[in-house]
């Protein structure tokens, strides 16, 4: 499943692969505490975030299970990184996918993942043909499991104590969605309108 | 927070023991079912099968490292091996345990399998000093489930689909409580003087 329609377009994003010229910019959020607190593998110091925008530069394709697809997530206006959305094709035979994402904080709060993520679960269902697609996120973590819900995901697991992560007790959800859900919540988006010929 | 108990293990009305070369038989009794296999990850076993498995349950009689797995026979006075429990080190940094059990269904209902995963809990969080302890189940094997909420267990999980199962979709629950959950539920067992 190969993937090669990037940029994907959405009204005020561009979603496109990752550049090597952006490294300083993800370097300036991706180091922030906000940010590595929540982040798996961390990437404090900007030898690290080179090492990860390396990484996901080379992520731009599905085509076997374990295969990551990464997107920047770029303001169209400005052109401006505001961070990145992924998806991990987890299981082939009972069609899993796992999204990621990453957003500058700086950035938050204008509903820029919501609009990029609704891209990315429609490229995953339609195109990619996922049949569930999951998300963890950290239990303090209430930005997520909120968009999350509003994205119409279910929470499908609260594991308390289960691991230890950095050096704490972790707390984790995980929501997910089927395929059928998605395509049934989507809205149906309004057909431009056409000249009148009579 | 090796795990090494002494044998057999005791409850009101059970003995919890290692499984010996002549438990083939019993064994088979209930590994050989269609209704026993149906939520398991194998389809029923045949003598030979069963005669492998005891063979390496005999050995599952401790646990030290990751992986480890303790499985024993369950015996209720007078009928011999009605089933059996198990636990196993999932992590040990982490001291996640799993906890799981296989019933006879000529002897479900009466509390067994209560009493015996009780026993194993206790086992867990005292000798083995595990943080939590958890338990997987299809959702359609509520005799299961019912039993992990009578045991103070919490639902931590309900994954719809989340994989293929013998065919079909699977739908699968977790259940898990902490030590300190557990303590609670069953007050001090050496009372201070």
């Amino acid at each position: 499943m190969t993937f090669s329609n990037l940029p994907i377009d959405t009204d005020r994003l561009l979603l496109r692969s990752f550049e090597r010229a952006d490294t300083p910019t993800v370097s300036r959020y991706h180091t922030l505490p906000g940010v590595q607190r929540y982040v798996e593998r961390a990437t404090r110091y900007p030898e690290e975030v080179a090492a990860a925008v390396e990484i996901m530069r080379g992520q731009t394709a599905l085509q076997r299970p374990g295969d990551t697809l990464t997107m920047a997530m770029v303001r169209k206006g400005d052109r401006t990184l505001v961070g990145h959305v992924s998806l991990h094709w987890s299981d082939a035979t009972a069609g899993q996918g796992e999204v990621r994402f990453v957003i500058d904080p700086a950035m938050a709060g204008n509903g820029y993942l919501s609009e990029a993520l609704s891209a990315l679960f429609d490229l995953a269902f339609g195109h990619f043909r996922i049949h569930r697609l999951l998300v963890r996120c950290d239990g303090r973590n209430h930005h997520s499991a909120k968009l999350m819900q509003k994205l119409g995901m279910r929470l499908e697991a609260h594991y308390r104590e289960h691991a230890l992560f950095q050096g704490e007790w972790d707390e984790e959800l995980h929501f997910a969605i089927l395929d059928r859900e998605w395509q049934a919540s989507t809205k149906v988006r309004p057909l431009p309108l056409r000249k009148r010929v009579a | 927070m090796a795990l090494f108990p002494d044998y057999p293990i005791e409850t009101a009305r059970l003995r919890l023991r290692p499984f010996t070369r002549g438990d083939v038989d019993a064994v088979f009794a209930y590994r050989s079912l269609e209704a026993v296999a149906l939520y398991l990850f194998d389809p029923p076993l045949s003598r030979e099968e069963c005669a492998l498995a005891v063979q390496q349950r005999t050995t599952q009689v401790s646990i030290e490292d990751e992986g480890d797995r303790l499985i024993l026979a369950v015996e209720a006075a007078g009928l011999g091996v009605v089933g059996e429990v198990s636990l196993i080190l999932r992590s040990k940094d982490a001291r996640q345990g799993e906890l799981g059990w296989i019933f006879h269904p000529a002897h479900q209902g009466v509390g067994y399998a209560s009493e015996a995963a009780t026993a194993l809990l206790d086992l867990a969080f005292e000798g083995g000093e595990m943080h939590r302890v958890y338990a997987r189940c299809d959702a359609l094997n509520m005799a299961s489930w019912r039993l992990m909420e009578r045991l103070g267990m919490r639902r931590e999980a309900h994954f719809r689909e989340h994989a293929l199962f013998k065919g079909r979709w699977d739908e699968e629950f977790i259940y898990a409580i902490l030590d300190r959950e557990w303590t609670e539920r069953r007050g001090p067992v050496h009372p201070i003087e």
